[in-house]
């Protein structure tokens, strides 16, 4: 009972330093993207009429009772920021209907006058899909292949898996990705080279097809880093002590191995899974780049290619936001499966 | 009991004898003469350092590792001074070598000249027009041989169309026949070089008659008219048509010096658009060069200061500059070699990998040191900062930077764009990258700094200064080492990702990384070009394979409760 109120005050504890790290972070991102000048020739055509009203209804720039436009200090933007996300500001549109401002501002470039949430929602599914399927698959194939290689420790099949693993590790992903989509998308034909269709469903085999190569590509090193951690934690579980002892009171290899060197070879790797699948929501870029894959890496970006501030905001307050969230639940969870290291206890 | 000591006795019997034995001869003093000391160690004591190499020595990958990082950096550093190439005059190449008539040339290897791999072929298909160009042609060198011949044919209603297209293996480095301008007095030169050979006019010559294709349509036209008044299937816009879209194909194609029919000499029909070979009884085509009044073949057409020849670009090349075309790795989109930029690229990939890594391993020491060896609310504080500044994807703040620094125009007139870029960089990956240096520094100075030798130290009246640098970091050196070392290899994927997706741009002022290289190849499309992904891809392969092995040998090697193990 002690425990789990520990458990419990140490989560909290957690959370809030992270809400705390991201409001810091949040902030200085907001103030430095605010910063950044914004092209006229880029932004708004060459009009400057569209471009100041351009410039008002991102709220960087307000018009005086002269006529001319002056810029709204910064903090003062954050602030209007801040208001406007808890409490939308509203207006009366055209047709005297109340309208609400978008509450994480507004994209300029990529979809015109979309709000951030939108957009992203609409890019969220297929980096969800290939990253799912990159789970699927490489999961249970690298801790396969690291038990295997551990049970098959320092015999042929272990350094040759060994090499491999270390190559997959080290070559960066998409030096497969032009591999796999030279060979089997140009050279043997079997596969479609980029993403098959734009508007249909995302479950059609024309899709799954076209997702194949992309979340190889995806995949390989991280069935490579899943074999090497179960191999290196299954050979330090092996070789202990209490491996030694389960033999003793007579189970069989097979029996100690899987009842007692599995499991506990798992807590550390189970972590690592749970990170994971915390990190599907943030997609490849250059893998999603490289596939036409459209999904957040991709609106990531575009929009840093277009400039469209708003979306770049949301989008990197995203990434910061998964990373957090990824963090501290391989941390807790680090505590949870293991009492060793749970933190709680440690004071 | 009693037989161990007739054992006994017995033994005693016999050394009674063997004493007895003994004469006074048997005897001589040991060290009569010499001194009595204490003997050297013969084997030299073994210091860390060495210890250390030993061990890594043991490590067979991470030696192989090393070497292809030093084969690397040699490659990096000596091509651009002995490659041709890089050594090409500022007059002919103002943007160092580019030749965009050789552009997109396949990799050639003289090794493997004629084997249809590395040798600068590329197997294509072309359609029936475009094999006549290489099928004829008058430049010095076979510009394709043919594989074969496919015919597809369609049925649209009640006509059945044919199809036809040769697939061809191309060689990309002749191209044929090229119309260049220089100056008269190199016209004098080469006049006077090819009289030298003995190749002046002849079939080997580097410089080749004109083609008068406008001449030869004229005469063309008249023929069709006449064919049309004696009955063949033409009409007047008809031959308007064959005769305006051949003057394009003869304009569009320099190559082109022989006449073009447009009658189909197996059916007899003509067509707008598919052109066949005019054949004499040799079955060579006929060729149509520009002749003067004196009916003699037209080599160069003068204008006021310059003129105007036709050459066959490969030996004009090498005549002019003195060395081949040839590419080890191939061209790019715009003519330049691979295998030089590729160096140039290593090279500012691996000094900006080192530099960087460098920078980052000193803040990240320092950072490391204050947090752990004071711990407490100095540690807490920092850690926090560590926290938010490691949580920024630093993808972040290099859009911040680059967009930043572009419209300062204070920095842009001091740095120029290059500079600018290369700022940005730094600064977005100093940015963040010390923080892995820093904890792993942390860590060690939590480790080290409770050990009791230390607390002898500062009972001793040692400094803050002296126990950190003097006693703690020595130790945690091994560690710091390696992982800085490890650090390389990310910055130059990091690097080379980023420039590949456009977000840093190098190429724009002239620079070019790795990534910058991959950026081509990407735009110029793998399923056309896939050399120029390939060369860039296995260099930064071999790179992040030999520096993490190489990494891990060195973790190894200074991890000293591995001392022994192996043995």
């Amino acid at each position: 009972m002690r425990n789990s109120k520990q458990m419990l005050s140490y989560i909290l504890q957690r959370l809030l330093l992270m809400v705390v790290t991201f409001l810091i972070i949040f902030f200085v991102c907001f103030i430095l993207i605010r910063l950044l000048p914004i092209d006229p020739a880029t932004g708004a055509g060459k009009d400057p009429e569209v471009f100041y009203m351009m410039q008002v209804n991102m709220g960087r720039m307000y018009r005086g009772e002269d006529g001319q436009y002056y810029d709204v200090p910064v903090l003062q933007q954050l602030w209007t920021f801040l208001c406007n996300l808890v409490n939308p500001a509203s207006y009366i549109d055209s047709n005297g209907q109340v309208q609400y401002v978008s509450r994480w501002g507004y994209s300029w470039q990529i979809s015109w006058l979309a709000s951030p949430m939108e957009i992203l929602g609409r890019q969220l599914p297929p980096t969800v899909l290939i990253n799912v399927y990159s789970i699927i698959l490489s999961i249970p194939i690298g801790i396969g292949l690291g038990i295997y290689m551990a049970l098959k420790k320092n015999k042929w099949q272990d350094s040759t898996l060994s090499v491999l693993v270390m190559l997959f590790i080290s070559v960066p992903s998409f030096v497969y990705a032009f591999l796999l989509q030279y060979l089997f998308a140009y050279v043997w034909n079997i596969l479609p080279p980029i993403r098959a269709d734009f508007a249909g469903s995302w479950f059609t085999w024309d899709m799954f097809k076209s997702m194949i190569l992309p979340v190889l590509a995806m995949s390989f090193g991280s069935i490579a880093g899943f074999a090497r951690y179960t191999r290196a934690e299954l050979t330090e579980v092996l070789t202990s002590d209490f491996m030694l002892l389960a033999r003793t009171k007579g189970l069989s290899r097979s029996q100690a191995t899987f009842r007692h060197a599995f499991r506990n070879s798992l807590v550390p790797i189970f972590p690592m899974i749970l990170g994971q699948f915390i990190s599907v929501l943030s997609g490849s870029i250059i893998i999603e780049q490289i596939f036409s894959v459209n999904g957040v890496g991709a609106l990531f970006l575009q929009s840093i290619q277009m400039r469209d501030y708003d979306v770049f905001q949301f989008v990197g307050m995203f990434y910061v936001l998964i990373g957090l969230v990824g963090t501290l639940v391989v941390d807790v969870s680090y505590g949870l499966v293991d009492p060793r290291i749970r933190m709680g206890g440690k004071k | 009991m009693n037989e161990n000591k007739i054992v006994l006795a017995n033994a005693d019997e016999a050394e009674n004898k063997l004493v007895a034995s003994l004469t006074k001869d048997d005897f001589q003093f040991v060290q009569e003469q010499s001194e009595i000391h204490d003997q050297a160690f013969e084997t030299k004591p073994i210091s860390y350092i060495h210890d250390c190499w030993r061990r890594f020595a043991k490590n067979k990958s991470s030696i192989v590792g090393g070497i292809i990082i030093l084969l690397i950096i040699l490659y990096a550093i000596i091509v651009p001074f002995v490659e041709p190439k890089a050594h090409v005059s500022q007059r002919d190449f103002p943007n160092g070598y580019q030749d965009i008539n050789f552009r997109y040339a396949t990799p050639y290897w003289s090794i493997f000249d004629g084997t249809g791999f590395w040798d600068g072929t590329t197997v294509r298909t072309v359609s029936e027009n475009d094999y006549l160009i290489y099928q004829y042609d008058d430049g010095n060198r076979p510009r394709a041989e043919l594989i074969s011949r496919n015919e597809s044919s369609q049925t649209i209603g009640s006509t059945v169309l044919t199809t036809v297209t040769y697939t061809i293996r191309e060689d990309t480095y002749a191209i044929g026949c090229k119309n260049i301008t220089i100056s008269q007095a190199e016209y004098q030169r080469l006049t006077q070089y090819e009289q030298e050979q003995g190749i002046y006019h002849t079939e080997n010559s580097i410089s080749k008659p004109f083609v008068d294709a406008s001449t030869y349509l004229e005469g063309y036209r008249a023929q069709l008219e006449e064919e049309m008044a004696n009955g063949a299937n033409l009409t007047l816009p008809l031959i308007d048509g064959i005769i305006d879209y051949m003057s394009n194909y003869y304009n569009q194609n320099p190559n082109v010096y022989f006449a073009l029919t447009a009658k189909n000499p197996t059916t007899g029909q003509y067509s707008q658009n598919r052109y066949f070979p005019v054949l004499d009884a040799n079955g060579e085509p006929v060729s149509i060069y520009a002749k003067d009044e004196n009916g003699d073949e037209v080599y160069y057409r003068p204008t006021t200061n310059e003129v105007t020849i036709r050459v066959d670009y490969f030996d004009w090349f090498v005549y002019r500059y003195g060395f081949q075309p040839y590419s080890l790795f191939g061209t790019n989109a715009q003519g330049q070699d691979i295998f030089l930029r590729l160096a140039e690229g290593a090279r500012f990939s691996l000094i900006l990998g080192v530099c960087i890594s460098l920078v980052n391993f000193i803040i990240g020491l320092i950072w490391g040191a204050v947090s752990g060896y004071y711990g407490g609310k100095v540690d807490l504080f920092m850690e926090r900062c560590t926290d938010i500044i490691a949580n920024v994807p630093s993808i972040i703040i290099l859009t911040i930077c680059q967009i930043q620094f572009l419209n300062n125009y204070a920095l842009n007139s001091a740095l120029g764009s290059g500079g600018m870029i290369i700022l940005a960089v730094l600064v977005a990956f100093v940015y963040n990258g010390w923080t892995g240096v820093a904890s792993t520094t942390r860590m060690q100075f939590y480790r080290f700094k409770s050990q009791e030798y230390v607390l002898a130290s500062r009972t001793l009246g040692a400094r803050d200064r002296r126990l950190i640098f003097r006693h703690i970091l020595p130790n945690a050196v091994g560690t710091l080492v390696t992982s800085s070392v490890l650090m390389v290899p990310s910055i130059i994927f990091s690097e080379s990702s980023l420039s590949y997706l456009g977000i840093i741009d190098f190429a724009s002022s002239g620079l070019s990384s790795i990534g910058t290289l991959l950026n081509e190849g990407q735009q110029a499309g793998l399923a056309n070009y896939p050399h120029m992904l390939l060369f860039p891809c296995i260099v930064i392969s071999l790179l992040m394979i030999c520096f993490n092995l190489f990494g891990n040998g060195l973790r190894d090697a200074f991890n000293t409760s591995l001392k022994g193990s192996e043995d």
